[in-house]
């Protein structure tokens, strides 16, 4: 399974000393045909936190976490994760990461609509050879943590949207990502649902240690953050946390 | 919001009279609530008497509306440490933003960083409040979220106007 | 009814205005539906290329015998063989400069001349014909016009020749005569009624699907128009307008292809038969029918689909648990097809038909069309009990619980065209089993027979001396032959020809002139009444033509001889040596070359028959050396060939039907695909999935269509009283390409995959 990718260190986050960056972007540029998404825009996570990416739309958020993920490969500019960089890996290497290092949640859309939603939850365990039986009692313990255990085996179809979301966060946590990376978790949910998902999704995430990246227009939901970081007109601006 | 602190904007592009400064406020940021005559004065006096201002002679005619005043450096470096600190993250802040970022944009400098540092400003004391929520009961979440909503509305706007400079910048250098 | 046709124009519109991707799927469907109309149109002109042929043999088919005043066109019929292939024609003189000119040609042929069709003309110029050139030293004047000929590969030639007897019975007054009605044997129109159900039926099947696709987001756009206020039944009448241009589509794209394809039927040559490209246009009630019947399945479809889906103002309201499907009536056709079937059992048996061509056809439509019945239901219980596996395997199933109506579908084509392959390849093969094991007549590979007819003992002469001097020809005998009559309905021959002549025909035990013998066969001692010594019998004056009866003759004292062999087919008669001969009161006027040959010198054969072709129409050879299998067999061969290769690109249809769904469905899936990928699911386990979601349905289909495939066979044989034959290695080939096919869609249907798990398919619209 691991084929020259990744071995999970120890976590660098207690340790003394400034905390280790864990993933970087420096200087990325993106075009999609002549129209440029990204012109030089950077960030940086650490270990453990949260970074609020804002910006308005269009600014290149998205394009920014795509690429960060390994989804995309930016035209100019290098990410590194863990001292790796991503374009240096092969497309097999980058689906191994990502389903291993990292999470994702998405504004919708994600679950696979004709599986349960503990069959959606167990489905990145199971493709990473864990036993089925085990991988379902894995998911099940996170639907109780994310307090959607009632759905476990109802089709996401079945589901209320706040429902939904907290099945595709469960499942974004499931393996023990690094980093999650959440592009408008909560967009389409009402103040409520949002709050109430954002403090399942930044809890969990903090209690496992991993960093959060999360695309977001919304101030409220970026309140969630550490701290953030501005995007406009593909190029990103990391905002100095105020004393 | 800091009347003292506009009118030494205002004075940046050039010496006036009292007359003339009250004119300008009034023009650009007195749409509902215009200065009083006197509150110049004081304000003025107040600004003369901290070196931030000086006069700069007097007009032919007399009365004490006839004298010009100019902006010192002592002046142009309040207005420069003013619009570069955030004001305190609280509710009704956009006579005082919105001073500054026309301010900002009339002298020159960067509106930019000027929303840039309340955002971040605003932003920080919005993650306190969703801190204090999480700890906090019943009671307290509402009032947080009261105050959060608040805030949100200010970034809203802070947004938008942050979008908006270019045709805010056409408008008030016309 | 106005309304009617704005409804109808919205729904053309919508299905026209939803830019780049509504054009693919526009283009998909037409596709879809082309492919499958095309093929409907070429057998639609089945009827048309048979017809047309009929009346072509009728036109050009000589009329003898008639009184007329005018010129007349005198004539003997000529055939010869090269190399397997037969070549037919005429050695013709005209009687005067109105003699009746042949369809096709300019002029009568005068003497020295000859005209060929096309592909007779070919042939000799080609290096493959340099044999058989100098058996045409005729002046080449011209080539026949295709209304000379019945198809286009026909070797056809009419020579003018002085030598030509003035026979007025044989002398041609003009050209053109009845339509003669063919009659197919029994079993062959059996086997042809099969292969039409069983090809076209899965057409029909396809047209139907291909008018279903991108179903969810029609029903989405559909439940926009609820919103703004249409109501349920125009909604139905919008969702057919866009049915039908599809339809239309495919109609113009199926005529096209049609059009298209024809041009190359000239140079196809199916099961011996080939067509003129005028001749394959669809009879006008078939295309009538094809161009108002794939519309209306269109629409019925179309409105059948939207059954099951309550297209509400907001959004689509799928019922989220479908209802489970009830067998009972699914088992309807089944047991009708069945039932109908054992009823007609031996009613094709022997030469003679006693049962009705519509029941059978009726059974077999039942049964074939039980298989799309059944399937979904044998789908949804097979899938639906399956738990676990690996999650590729799980994402396939899921999928398959969720919604196997579709699947099913496209499968039921599939099986559909494996079915009706496996019963006719099975009919095919017991019937090719019985013709190969039946003990067909040997042939003597070391003899050629040459028939000379109107011969006078000087050309047999000649003739034989011609024949000796060819190269690997051993012996020469001659062979004198007379017919006669010894009461009514018993006819015999007699032969004469020296001793050594003579016992190529019968082991004599001893011979010198003066000896009679009578050769008895297998099949003479239980047919015919042996001749006794004495008996006075009438002579035939002409043993190959007219034969008129004669002066009588009294049959001489004989001894009874056997065959040299009891396999090979030996004429019975008299044989008699030639002073017995001298004593008959007529002269035999056809004689017999028989023609040893040593078998090893190559093309022996033509060598002869170029011999003999300076006598032209008096001579006769046959040889059946050549041919390794008997013709029968070699007919049931290519007919079989034909049928598998028909099966096959039916196959080919439904991998394309199944190749524009899974296209679909990878659209349609887009988002959640796109997740998977970007969540670090390997593609390569998207993929397999999607290979999973084609092979189940797929498989169950085998298990069904070798199940009804087998079962069709057995009862068509019991209706045929031919012995119980499955052909495995024809369902061998059958289910193998079956398999291929998924594995193909597959693999063409993965970069769309790959496009849609692309960053872009993360993009919210």
């Amino acid at each position: 399974m691991n084929d020259g990718g990744f071995t999970r260190g120890p976590g660098p986050v207690d340790g003394p000393g400034p905390v280790k960056v864990l993933l970087e972007a420096v200087d990325l540029h993106k075009a999609f045909g002549p129209t440029p998404a990204l012109d030089g825009a950077g960030l940086s996570v650490r270990a453990g936190e949260v970074v609020a990416v804002m910006g308005p739309s269009g600014s290149g958020k998205s394009t920014l976490l795509h690429c960060m993920a390994g989804i995309l490969t930016p035209d100019k500019g290098t990410v590194r994760y863990r001292d790796v960089e991503l374009s240096a890996m092969g497309d097999g290497q980058r689906s191994e990461l990502r389903r291993t290092e990292f999470g994702f949640v998405f504004q919708f859309g994600q679950l696979v609509p004709e599986l349960s939603c503990l069959e959606n939850v167990a489905l990145p365990l199971r493709l990473g050879s864990v036993k089925r039986k085990e991988a379902e009692s894995r998911a099940r313990e996170w639907l109780e943590r994310l307090e959607v255990s009632d759905v476990a085996d109802k089709r996401p179809g079945e589901t209320s949207g706040g429902q939904g979301q907290r099945v595709a966060v469960a499942r974004a946590l499931v393996t023990g990502p690094r980093v999650v990376f959440a592009d408008e978790p909560t967009g389409a949910l009402d103040s409520l649902n949002g709050e109430r998902v954002m403090q399942l999704l930044v809890t969990a995430a903090k209690e496992t240690n991993a960093a959060v990246v999360l695309v977001t227009h919304e101030p409220r939901v970026a309140a969630y953050s550490d701290r953030e970081v501005v995007v406009r007109d593909g190029r990103s601006r990391e905002m100095e946390p105020v004393t | 919001m800091s009347i003292g602190h506009t009118l030494l904007g205002l004075l940046e592009k050039g010496p006036r009279h009292g007359y003339d400064l009250k004119r300008a406020y009034d023009e650009r940021f007195g749409q509902d609530r215009p200065l009083h005559y006197g509150q110049v004065y004081t304000t003025l006096s107040r600004l003369l008497r901290n070196g931030l201002v000086e006069e700069a002679g007097v007009e032919a005619g007399d009365g004490p509306e006839r004298k010009r005043y100019a902006i010192t450096g002592a002046g142009v470096t309040d207005v420069e440490h003013w619009l570069g600190t955030p004001e305190k993250p609280e509710p009704y802040l956009q006579n005082t933003l919105y001073a500054k970022v026309v301010l900002a944009l009339l002298s020159g400098r960067s509106a930019d960083d000027v929303l840039d540092v309340q955002r971040a400003a605003h932003l920080a004391a919005m993650r306190e409040l969703t801190k204090r929520k999480a700890s906090g009961d019943l009671a307290d979440q509402l009032i947080c979220d009261h105050a959060l909503f608040h805030l949100e509305a200010d970034l809203r706007w802070l947004e938008l106007t942050a979008a908006r400079l270019g045709q805010l910048k056409t408008a008030v250098t016309r | 009814m106005k309304q009617w046709f704005t409804d109808l124009a919205l729904g053309v519109r919508l299905a026209l205005g939803g830019g780049r991707t509504s054009w693919v799927r526009l283009a998909l469907t037409g596709a879809g539906i082309g492919i499958g109309v095309a093929v409907l149109l070429a057998s639609a002109s089945v009827t048309t290329v048979l017809s047309e042929r009929d009346e072509r043999q009728a036109a050009n088919a000589p009329v003898t015998g008639e009184q007329t005043s005018g010129d007349v066109l005198y004539s003997t019929f000529w055939f010869t063989e090269y190399r397997g292939e037969s070549i037919t024609g005429r050695f013709v003189k005209g009687s005067g400069p109105d003699a009746p000119v042949p369809p096709g040609m300019s002029k009568v042929p005068g003497d020295g001349e000859v005209f060929v069709s096309p592909a007779l003309a070919k042939l000799l110029e080609s290096p493959e014909g340099e044999l058989l050139r100098e058996r045409f030293p005729q002046q080449l004047i011209g080539t026949i016009d295709d209304v000379g000929l019945n198809t286009p590969h026909d070797l056809l030639f009419y020579a003018g020749d002085a030598t030509v007897p003035e026979d007025d019975g044989t002398a041609i007054s003009r050209f053109g005569g009845q339509l003669t009605e063919r009659a197919l044997d029994p079993v062959l129109s059996l086997l042809v009624m099969v292969g039409v159900v069983a090809l076209l039926f899965p057409v029909l099947v396809f047209v139907g699907i291909s008018t279903r696709l991108a179903g969810a987001e029609r029903d989405r756009r559909l439940a926009a128009l609820r919103l703004v206020g249409a109501g349920s039944q125009r909604v139905r009448r919008i969702a057919a307008g866009e049915a039908l241009l599809g339809a239309f589509v495919g109609l113009a794209v199926g005529t096209v292809l049609f059009f298209i394809g024809r041009q190359f039927v000239d140079d196809i040559q199916v099961l011996g038969l080939s067509a003129f490209v005028s001749d394959l246009t669809p009879s006008l009630p078939f295309a009538v029918m094809i161009a108002v019947l794939v519309p209306v399945m269109a629409v019925v479809t179309s409105v059948i689909a939207m059954r099951r889906t309550v297209i509400e103002p907001l959004g689509v309201v799928r019922r989220a648990k479908p209802v489970r499907r009830v067998l009972w009536w699914r088992l309807v056709p089944l047991v009708v097809g069945v039932g109908v079937l054992i009823t007609q059992a031996g009613a094709f048996g022997g030469s003679q038909s006693r049962g009705s061509a519509p029941i059978v056809i009726g059974g077999i439509v039942m049964l074939l069309l039980a298989i799309p019945v059944l399937l979904p239901w044998v789908v949804e219980r097979a899938v639906g009990r399956v738990r676990g596996g690996a999650p590729s395997w799980q994402l396939a199933i899921r999928r398959l619980q969720l919604e196997s109506g579709t699947a099913a579908r496209v499968v039921g084509g599939v099986a559909v065209v494996l079915a009706g392959g496996i019963a006719l390849q099975s009919v095919m093969a017991s019937a090719q089993s019985e013709v190969m094991d039946s003990p067909g007549p040997e042939v003597d590979r070391g003899r050629i027979t040459i028939n000379l007819r109107e011969s006078t003992p000087e050309l047999v002469e000649q003739t034989a001396g011609l024949v000796a001097r060819t190269a690997g020809v051993a012996e020469v005998h001659t062979l004198r032959n007379l017919g006669f009559k010894a009461g009514e309905d018993d006819y015999h021959s007699a032969f004469v020809g020296n001793c050594e002549a003579l016992r190529t025909q019968a082991v004599l035990p001893s011979c010198q002139d003066g000896d009679s013998f009578y050769v008895e066969t297998a099949f003479s001692r239980g047919h015919r009444s042996l001749l006794k010594a004495g008996q006075r019998v009438t002579m035939f004056e002409d043993s190959t033509g007219d034969q008129r009866e004669g002066p009588q003759w009294t049959v001489p004292e004989f001894t009874v001889v056997k065959p040299p062999s009891e396999s090979i087919n030996f004429q019975s008669g008299l044989l008699l040596t030639p002073s017995v001969a001298r004593a008959m009161p007529v002269e035999p006027e056809s004689s017999n070359l028989l023609v040893l040959i040593d078998q090893d010198e190559r093309d022996v054969a033509e060598h002869v028959r170029n011999a003999v072709a300076p006598i032209t129409w008096r001579s006769y050879v046959s040889y059946f050396g050549e041919a390794d299998v008997s013709q029968r067999v070699e007919q049931f061969q290519s007919i079989r060939q034909g049928l598998l290769a028909g099966s096959l690109i039916t196959l080919l249809l439904a991998g394309a039907s199944l190749l524009v769904l899974a296209l679909e469905q990878v659209r349609e899936r887009r988002r959640p695909l796109a997740v998977l990928a970007a969540s670090g699911v390997p593609r390569g386990a998207l993929g397999r999935s999607l290979l999973w979601q084609n092979a189940v349905p797929l498989l169950l289909a085998l298990v069904v269509a070798v199940g009804v495939g087998g079962a069709l066979a057995v009862l068509l044989l019991r209706i045929m009283s031919q012995p119980i034959v499955l052909d495995w290695p024809g369902i061998a080939v059958l289910s193998g390409a079956a398999a291929f096919m998924v594995v193909v869609v597959t693999v063409l249907s993965l970069p769309s995959l790959r496009r849609a798990t692309g960053a872009l398919g993360l993009r919210s619209e």
